[in-house]
């Protein structure tokens, strides 16, 4: 058995076993976890090489998987994150109950994704598809409130998205005899013209369903805020990615062979633009952090939609790059929220205050990472934005970029709510008692904050794998030509070099931090608790509570209301009531009473012959 | 270092005249033109007593940060210009360009916001509610008027449009004139005087960073403010009037535009916040929608 086949049954028996011996006992289950996913990533790490290609043959049908540039892109961020997250899940999960399902559906979550990721033949992928979207179905009802609600919308919406999926590999499979994903790409013009149109559109509603485009996104606040936070990381860094690597996939290869297909990549795209902006405008009306950052990842998928229709180089480039760095960032925003849940037992941010002084390392990772995620110098995600904005300038799509530009700026409105909500405010005595979070979760955090902060400088570090992706689905090298060595150049000739401006960020900041703090300690700068302060000339009382929390940006949500009086989950509750209605109706003919049967038998009989000449000739 | 130092004092001097305006309007004597020196040497010579941790201090660092990174991007003089002391104030503006500046721009306030924050003072949280919420009502004009120039030339780096500017003979003021109209209206809420000055205007918030910082904090907040000031008015001058060959153009050009938010907001009332917020999204939205269809025909 060859390596892959080894690391996906590693990572399925893995998942087994960690089931079974959690319930023997806790700490085997932990151990067993973590070698469970820790072995399998490092044996794909190391083990396996970009082009191999491997076959299975099980039940009549010859499964091909192998891994090619662009998957290799994709992997990375589950690999990484699934080390990371399973290093956190372990100090995470101590002492909650259904670890073992905790456990279990984590590690078939990564093995379902890395499946899907070296699968060349359309029926591995269903396969992979199915176990992902189940297992973290099973995340999402693990324990919290309304599961019920959320569960079976996030389920309804994916299984939409699955046979909408299974329907185009049927039919391409009747028109072209084959399941393999090249065969179907390149044999793509063979098909009539009506299944041409059909099936780029239906595998793009199963893409987008898991990467919550709009209108498709109503599941993702619920499943993204329900599920535990450790798992939410992989769900929003990781699983709706692999929305993205569809959509790309159909992207370049059918629509670009489609007449029609400039105008499916406009719609795209106005989507893609029209999710980000709405669904930053929904995140600063929340007031619970998972429900925030849910509808913040909404948004960023938005984004990085926008840079993949669009389809140049520039802005594949600048929608991969998001890709990687967003699963970083809000990969380590979610730690951190999950870090709070678990010192403080809550996550609303009307109870929380001032945590800044005692959980530090988790206030700077989530610093770092907010800053990446608004798109501010030096760090990384303003890399991904800066080529994303040139992309589209260049490609005069100019009210896209000011909508865009409308949802970066309304961004930094929930990065600052996020920041205000946890960390600053007062410090109130009901949570003198939190202390920092374990060291096994804030180191992850940490590394996925600090990861931005390098790739902020030397994004080269992952654009040669981005160019080998993009290289492989047939754009043109950009090295050299839209990038080299800590530079960025756009294609008229706008240049940003990050390393000046990143050494000149840290020399003022260092200065200036340097200019505060010498003064202030030679002239004996005593500490004051935030109740010491001079609000209107009165100082408050200990147990006044002064933080403005509530209605926090009541203003811009009075600016906005037009717009929030308008969601598309009514119409969706609407039909399924009205749904609901019509099983309601057709129940009835169930009476229970046993002679509406008899008459039912009867009618049916004398039907029969009345029209037995028709029916049986 | 040398653009530092002309920012500072001509950014201080500007607030400095801009109170004697103000106050000659309101029918009163008002401070000496140098009174801000006079104000950042009173406070930079003062201790503070108390702080609140350690992002009290790195706030105003982050303000500095913003407003001197900005002011390395923005070219203050035209390169090549004629001046002896031209070569003084070359500073880094070949590494970014408009949209990276339009990004640093935010980087201060935000770190202006978490110190604030860290104070616990809620009027500061409720100051920067405000400010951040005016930000997304002028950002969507602003970006639209730079769209509409970018598309025009084709570049977004600000040496081209100074360039632009010199080879063709015309202002960009009088060429693309929907742009700098929206651009202007955009202006009034950058610079935050009336009716855009809910944010921090004291009769609204009788206290919030001016009354939680005092002595070096309060001197960094007021000079990057002026510097800051002085980058705008510099950047707005080389994109839209040509650019400055020498210092005293320079001066008499960004003086000539500071009067504009200046005068207007003398005499004018306030805004509440989503009255300023739709204003943004209103007519100067429209005025800016118009400016780029200006720019895609002609």
């Amino acid at each position: 058995m060859d390596m892959l086949t080894l690391i996906l049954v590693i990572f399925l028996g893995g998942a087994i076993v960690t089931w079974l011996g959690n319930k023997l006992n806790s700490v085997l289950g932990d151990l067993l976890f973590l070698a469970a996913v820790i072995v399998p990533s490092g044996l794909f790490i190391s083990g396996i090489t970009v082009g191999s290609v491997t076959t299975l043959n099980a039940l009549g049908l010859t499964l091909t998987w192998g891994l090619s540039p662009l998957s290799y892109l994709f992997s990375l961020v589950v690999v990484g994150l699934a080390i990371l997250l399973a290093i956190y899940s372990v100090p995470f999960m101590n002492g909650k109950d259904k670890k073992g399902a905790f456990y279990f559906n984590f590690t078939l979550s990564i093995m379902s994704m890395l499946g899907i990721l070296v699968s060349k033949d359309w029926i591995s992928f269903f396969i992979f598809w199915e176990i992902m979207t189940w297992s973290s179905y099973l995340m999402v009802i693990l324990n919290g409130k309304e599961v019920q609600k959320v569960g079976i919308k996030y389920f309804v919406f994916s299984a939409i998205g699955a046979y909408a999926m299974l329907m185009a590999m049927v039919i391409m499979n009747s028109q072209l005899g084959s399941f393999m994903l090249a065969d179907t790409f390149n044999n793509f013009q063979q098909m009539s013209g009506t299944y041409q149109i059909l099936i780029p559109l239906l595998l793009l509603v199963a893409f987008g369903v898991k990467s919550a485009l709009m209108p498709l996104h109503v599941w993702a606040p619920g499943a993204y805020s329900n599920a535990p936070m450790a798992y939410t990381s992989v769900f929003s860094g990781a699983l709706s990615k692999m929305g993205i690597y569809g959509m790309i996939l159909v992207m370049v290869t059918m629509i670009n062979q489609l007449p029609e297909g400039t105008l499916i990549r406009d719609i795209i795209a106005w989507l893609g633009g029209f999710t980000a902006a709405a669904a930053t405008l929904w995140a600063i009306t929340q007031d619970d952090g998972k429900k925030l950052l849910a509808w913040s990842s909404v948004g960023q998928m938005g984004y990085i939609i926008v840079g993949v229709a669009i389809g140049t180089p520039l802005a594949m480039l600048a929608a991969l790059f998001l890709v990687v760095v967003h699963a970083m960032f809000k990969g380590s925003l979610f730690m951190v929220v999950g870090a709070i849940e678990k010192q403080t037992g809550t996550t609303d941010f009307r109870e929380i205050n001032g945590l800044i002084r005692k959980m530090p390392w988790t206030f700077i990772s989530a610093l770092l990472s907010i800053i990446a995620l608004a798109g501010i110098p030096p760090l990384a995600g303003f890399v991904s934005k800066w080529m994303l904005y040139e992309a589209l300038i260049q490609n005069n799509n100019y009210i896209l970029v000011i909508l865009l530009f409308f949802a970066s700026t309304a961004g930094f409105l929930y990065c600052y709510k996020f920041l205000h909500g946890y960390f600053l405010g007062q410090e109130e005595p009901e949570w003198d008692h939190v202390k920092e979070a374990p060291v096994g979760m804030v180191i992850p955090m940490l590394l996925l904050a600090l990861g931005t902060f390098v790739l902020g400088t030397f994004p080269q570090l992952l654009f040669n794998p981005i160019d080998n992706a993009l290289q492989y689905v047939g754009y043109d090298a950009t090295g050299g030509l839209l990038w080299t060595d800590s530079v960025l150049f756009s294609q008229w000739g706008n240049v940003v070099t990050l390393q000046p401006i990143l050494y000149a960020i840290i020399s003022v900041f260092v200065f200036f931090a340097i200019f505060l703090f010498v003064k202030g300690k030679k002239g004996k700068t005593r500490y004051v608790s935030t109740k010491d302060i001079s609000t209107s000339g009165e100082i408050p009382k200990e147990w006044e509570n002064l933080t403005f929390k509530v209605n926090f940006f009541q203003p811009f949500e009075r600016a906005i209301e037009p717009f929030l009086k308008r969601q598309i989950d009514k119409y969706y509750n609407a039909f399924g009531n009205g749904l609901e209605a019509l099983f309601e109706f057709t129940r009835r003919v169930y009476t229970g009473n046993g002679q509406t049967y008899a008459i039912y038998a009867i009618l049916f009989l004398a039907l029969l012959l009345l029209f037995r000449v028709n029916l049986f000739g | 270092m040398a653009t530092f130092v002309l920012a500072f004092i001509v950014g201080m001097t500007y607030g400095g005249i801009v109170r004697k305006i103000t106050a000659r309007v309101h029918n009163r004597m008002g401070p000496p033109f140098y009174q801000n020196f006079i104000d950042a040497f009173k406070l930079y010579s003062k201790t503070s007593a108390i702080h609140h941790g350690a992002m009290h201090f790195l706030g105003p660092a982050f303000l500095m940060v913003s407003s001197i990174v900005s002011l390395m991007i923005v070219p203050v003089l035209i390169p090549g210009g004629d001046s002896w002391y031209n070569s003084w104030f070359t500073n880094m503006n070949a590494s970014g360009d408009l949209i990276f500046l339009i990004y640093i721009m935010v980087f201060g306030s935000l770190g202006l916001a978490l110190g604030a924050g860290q104070t616990g003072n809620p009027n500061s949280s409720i100051g920067v509610t405000r400010g951040l919420s005016q930000m997304v009502g002028f950002e969507i004009p602003w970006v639209m008027a730079l769209v509409a120039l970018m598309i025009s030339y084709k570049t977004t780096s600000i040496v081209d449009f100074i360039n632009i500017q010199q080879e063709t003979g015309t202002w960009l003021m009088f060429s693309h004139p929907l742009a700098f109209i929206t651009a202007i209206l955009a202006m009034l809420g950058m610079f935050r005087y009336s009716p855009f000055d809910i944010v921090g205007a004291p009769t609204e918030l009788a206290s919030g960073p001016v009354s939680e910082n005092g002595g070096k904090f309060l001197f960094t907040m007021m000079s990057s403010g002026s510097v800051f000031a002085f980058v705008k008015l510099t950047l707005f001058v080389d994109l839209f009037m040509g650019g400055a060959e020498n210092l005293v153009i320079l001066v008499v050009k960004t003086f000539a535009l500071y009067m504009i938010p200046v005068l207007y907001g003398i005499v004018s009332p306030r805004y509440r916040t989503e009255q300023a917020v739709r204003f943004f999204w209103g007519w100067p939205t429209f005025i800016g929608l118009l400016a780029i269809l200006y720019a895609v025909i002609f």
